[in-house]
């Protein structure tokens, strides 16, 4: 028996019916599932919006969510709050955080191109090593840490926040695109590499352009990661002029003397847009591999 | 196998490399007669802080004095990882509790040899003076008084017909008092109690040891609280929430290690009664909309005084200052000088300067008038200043507030829990000492 | 020689920046920590070398350090494995066309981006409050929930579950390692009429395995070293009772508060051992489970 140019496209009619009314069906139930965790996704930010509404003495012992007076002052007051404005320390953090991710992006995946894509000596030993530097508490080397870079001069200065991201000292973003690069098909390589390609060549314009999600990743978590940072600024600068965000907004809270919560609140607003500014921005990036199925 | 300070550095630096960094650092110019600050703070302080600074640097042209701030709870960490490399601020503040940590283990200098030079104490009360002498030594300067403060919500008092004067004397009530009010406030307030539950706070507990003739520490550093007076305390207040004058011990047990100021009972509105220092009423009174008023501490029907009038911060000259004598200069005019003293006003608490005290007088603000008030009404019913606490004291207190917590959740008996709390205490001492 | 650089050579190139930091800025720290572990050191005065003794108190008479222990490894074998299975089915959700996908993602990663801050402090011991919401909406079904945070019995369960309402990181890598995975596959299998359920467990889980792996081992490690949260959510101090003691918080307050940085470091070494020993068993599992494409003949 022979099929007829028909009866396939009958067949395929058929299956691309079957799939509209399952992924109408699926779309739905989606929705339903998604809508219904956004609420409990949601909820702290509408709380924290709400609470820099309001006045300091309605933040606690009144659990409504509503503002009994709306206490929009709490958004100017707050950005002139302390003693220097948070446009500088906003300008701070932005100038340490752009930095943060080109350097974190580059150096990391020249560092997981060596470990996932090329063959040397000490490959395992290495790369236990770099692991090792993931496990240890950060508090029991924060001070030889300081030490190292009280003798270099850079207390301070921004550079014990930079530099350590130009040299890939996050391991959990080598580690990150280790497994990204180790997925994508060898034989890309190898045929560039019967070219006459470069290593660098094919990092360059092979595994790059297939890893834009991964990369698209390490570059959000990195922006969050060093905008949110408190310890290193706490430790490493001590000239108010140099404060980031996050430890400028600890300064609204005291234990023995006023607090202003409700311009916390707000300066705290508006610290996380800057980041969901750049996440919606770049997780356009973590798209399906163009490249990747026309490979195929 | 030790060795010393500047060599542990050195091999530190050289095991981690950074004699190969320096070549690329940027070494900060060093400017003659430069000197740091450093304070915990808050936006109110800071301000005026720098504001205080800025006097200063404009009157002396031959020093630069430079502020650096933080909070409270980051202050500590940042000190602690300077002293590990030697380059604290010249200028630190300290509190009464831990300054003796620093100045047991020589991170604080000495002030004897600037006094009548560079630092004018002469305007200083000598109580303040006395707080910030060591082992026959001046240490600190006190920029402030403190003392343990119950602040009660007077509108639900004053709906069990009790204000002060009128069924309760703020400088004279006893815990059976407590208990008669925290039950009436409770019966007048629907679902809300009369006091917070004091069987954690260890503040309220020191002054009840003091009350009792007993001195925490004797002069070897042990401690000197016994399993019978832990017991006493702990009963006492049991009777006190079995009356119903304070919430279930389970609600009561997530407030007794430090809770944040927003959930103490009287700001979150629980409880009518909480029992704090003098220098938060102005940051509680922020928080609730209700007047506050301040009491003493309650004391046993004997009276014996148990809290005492403390400074709630100094300054002091670290031991890696780099000019001793700018830095004392500026010690000596931030608590003499009145263009600056004027600035700093009662924000740090009140002034231990008898002039500046006085230049304040007619420029205090509500709050800021009530806790001046408070400290007319305990003058003469405050104990005198102990000695300061030996290293372990915190710990002991940490311990202690674990104890109390087991007792307020009833998974320990009180008896059991006082046992072993004066067990680790002696540990403790003998783990520090 | 000249084959030896020409065969190594190139990896060592690249490797050149992360091996300059390692060993500038890591390697350094750690073997002073590793020192400072068989010292008694104040910060304050220069350290002294105690050998073993540091050792011998944490495993001979340290109650507080064997607590931290439980409490550590309950909050990683509770957190973790359902952090992990929550952030899957979430991505998979979101992997698949959906109108305003990109919303969506940047809503479910909200929670994870207040992160361990004073806010999300407040947050979370507002919630949890007696009086707060999750007992009111227990209370609508009938249930009269406890005092989540002063009871030792419940204090951890609601740092789990904020670590796990935080489950943004690993969704974000899911969803990248989703986006890797052919979309051909799944239509040829589709065609041969597979069901979803199998095209899941023979296309999916096979083919994210790698993926999977990386979040199961940096959760985990992670999951180990919390610190933050239950930093500001416990005020600093592991209360109620030492059941948000974690041994990052306990090593923490042993060389801050208490400047017992050699005991401190002696705790972390212990901690470092045993992150090592679970990233092993990974690691040697994963031989079994991990295939990569490249790999695979």
């Amino acid at each position: 028996m022979t099929l007829t140019a028909e009866d396939h496209q009958a067949a395929a009619a058929a299956i691309r019916a079957t799939r509209a009314r399952r992924a109408r069906r699926s779309a739905i139930i989606k929705h339903f599932f998604l809508a219904s965790c956004t609420l409990i996704m949601i909820y702290p930010l509408i709380w924290l919006f709400m609470s820099s509404l309001k006045p300091d003495n309605q933040i606690f012992g009144d659990l409504s969510l509503w503002p009994s007076a709306f206490q929009w002052n709490n958004y100017p007051e707050g950005w002139n709050g302390l003693y220097i404005s948070f446009g500088t320390f906003f300008k701070n953090s932005a100038f340490v955080t752009i930095l943060a991710v080109i350097g974190n992006v580059v150096s990391c995946s020249f560092a997981a191109y060596a470990f996932a894509r090329l063959e040397f000596k000490g490959r395992t030993i290495l790369f236990a090593l770099m692991m090792m530097t993931l496990m240890i508490p950060y508090h029991v080397v924060l001070i030889p840490q300081y030490l190292l870079f009280l003798q270099a001069g850079w207390v301070n200065t921004y550079l014990p926040l930079i530099v350590p991201k130009f040299l890939a000292a996050d391991a959990f973003f080598v580690f990150l695109m280790i497994q990204f690069f180790r997925q994508l098909p060898r034989d890309l390589d190898e045929a560039a590499m019967i070219d006459g390609c470069s290593p660098f060549k094919i990092y360059w314009a092979i595994i790059i352009p297939l890893s834009l999600p991964a990369l698209a990743t390490a570059a959000i978590f990195t922006f969050i990661y060093t905008w949110e940072d408190f310890l290193g600024p706490l430790i490493y600068l001590t000239d108010i002029h140099d404060y980031t965000v996050p430890l400028a907004l600890r300064s609204f809270l005291a234990q023995d003397s006023v607090s202003q919560y409700g311009q916390m609140f707000a300066i705290s607003v508006l610290s996380i847009l800057p980041i969901i500014l750049f996440f919606v921005f770049f997780q356009k990036f973590i798209i399906r591999g163009i490249a990747m199925s026309g490979l195929k | 196998m030790t060795m010393n300070r500047r060599k542990f550095l050195a091999t530190t630096a050289a095991t981690t490399g950074a004699a190969a960094l320096s070549s690329v650092g940027t070494v900060a110019l060093a400017q003659d007669r430069q000197i740091r600050h450093f304070w915990w703070g808050n936006p109110e302080r800071d301000r005026r802080t720098f504001g205080v600074i800025d006097v200063f640097n404009g009157k002396h042209d031959d020093i630069e004095v430079i502020g650096e701030t933080l909070g409270f709870g980051d202050y500590f960490q940042k000190l602690t990882t300077q002293v590990a490399g030697g380059n604290m601020p010249d200028v630190i503040q300290q509190g009464y509790g831990i300054i003796f940590e620093y100045i047991e283990r020589g991170a604080i200098l000495p002030l004897d040899e600037f006094v009548g030079n560079t630092l004018d104490v002469s305007n200083m009360d000598q109580s303040a003076l006395d707080a910030g002498t060591f082992n026959g030594q001046l240490y600190a300067i006190s920029i402030g008084a403190n003392s343990h403060m119950a602040l009660y919500n007077t509108e639900m008092y004053a709906a069990a017909g009790i204000s002060a004067g009128d069924g309760f004397d703020p400088f004279g009530w006893t815990y059976d008092d407590v208990k008669r009010i925290g039950v009436e406030v409770a019966a007048a307030n629907e679902g809300k109690y009369g006091t917070d539950d004091n069987t954690g706070n260890y503040q309220n507990f020191s002054d009840y040891i003091a009350q009792n003739g007993v001195e925490m520490f004797n002069a070897d550093g042990e401690y000197q609280v016994t399993a019978e007076l832990v017991i006493a305390w702990w009963e006492l207040w049991k009777d006190i929430r079995e009356a119903g004058a304070t919430p279930a011990g389970k609600a009561s047990a997530g407030l007794v290690a430090n809770p944040p100021m927003a959930e103490w009972g009287v700001v979150s509105g629980n409880t009518a009664t909480s029992y704090v220092w003098s220098n938060q009423l102005v940051g509680a009174q922020a928080l609730v909309e209700a007047k506050l008023g301040a009491a003493m501490f309650p004391n046993t029907p004997a009276m014996v005084p148990g809290s005492v009038v403390q400074p709630s911060q100094f300054v002091c000259l670290t031991r890696d200052t780099v000019d001793a004598e700018a830095a004392t200069t500026y010690m000596s005019a931030f608590v003499n000088d009145p263009d600056m003293t004027d600035i700093l006003g009662l924000e740090r608490g009140i002034p231990a300067n008898s002039v500046a005290r006085a230049a304040l007088q007619s420029k205090l603000s509500e709050s800021e008038a009530a806790s001046v008030a408070f400290f007319d009404g305990i003058r003469g019913k405050t104990a005198q200043l102990p000695p300061p606490a030996p290293s372990g004291a915190n710990e002991i207190e940490q311990t202690f507030q674990r104890a109390a917590t087991g007792v307020l959740l009833d998974q320990d008996s009180i008896a059991e829990s006082a046992a072993n709390f004066v067990r680790q205490a002696a540990f403790i001492r003998r783990r520090a000492g | 020689m000249l084959k030896f650089l020409r065969k190594n050579g190139p990896g060592y190139l690249f490797l050149v920046p992360w091996f300059i930091g390692f060993i500038a800025l890591a390697l350094g720290p750690i073997l002073v920590s590793l020192y400072l572990a068989f010292t008694k050191y104040d910060i304050f005065s220069p350290p002294e070398w105690i050998g073993l003794e540091n050792f011998e108190f944490m495993f001979l008479y340290d109650d507080r350090f064997l607590n931290s222990l439980q409490v550590t490894f309950t909050f990683v074998f509770l957190s973790v494995p359902g952090k992990l299975v929550f952030a899957l089915i979430v991505a998979m959700v979101l992997d698949k066309g959906i109108r305003g996908i990109g919303f969506y993602r940047a809503l479910f990663y909200l929670p994870s981006i207040l992160g361990g801050s004073i806010a999300v402090a407040i947050l979370w011991r507002q919630l949890f409050d007696y009086d707060g919401i999750v007992n009111a909406v227990l209370a609508k079904v009938g249930i009269q929930g406890p005092y989540w945070l002063n009871d030792p019995d419940y204090a951890l369960y609601t740092l789990i579950i904020l670590a796990m309402w935080q489950f943004g990181s690993p969704m974000l890598i899911f969803l990248a390692g989703l986006r890797s995975i052919s979309p051909e596959l799944y239509e040829a299998a589709e065609m041969d009429g597979t069901s979803k359920f199998k095209q899941f467990y023979a296309i999916t889980i096979p083919l994210l395995a790698p993926v999977i792996f990386f979040n199961l081992v940096l959760q985990m490690i992670d999951a180990f070293k919390t610190f933050s949260s239950a930093f500001v959510i416990s005020g600093g101090s592991g209360a109620p009772v030492d059941s948000l003691n974690f041994i990052t918080l306990y090593l923490y307050n042993e060389a801050f508060t208490f400047f017992r940085m050699g005991y401190a470091s002696a705790l972390a070494w212990v901690l470092l051992v045993i992150i090592a020993i679970f990233t092993g068993i990974a690691f040697y599992s994963s031989r079994y489970w991990v295939y990569y494409e490249n790999e695979r003949d």
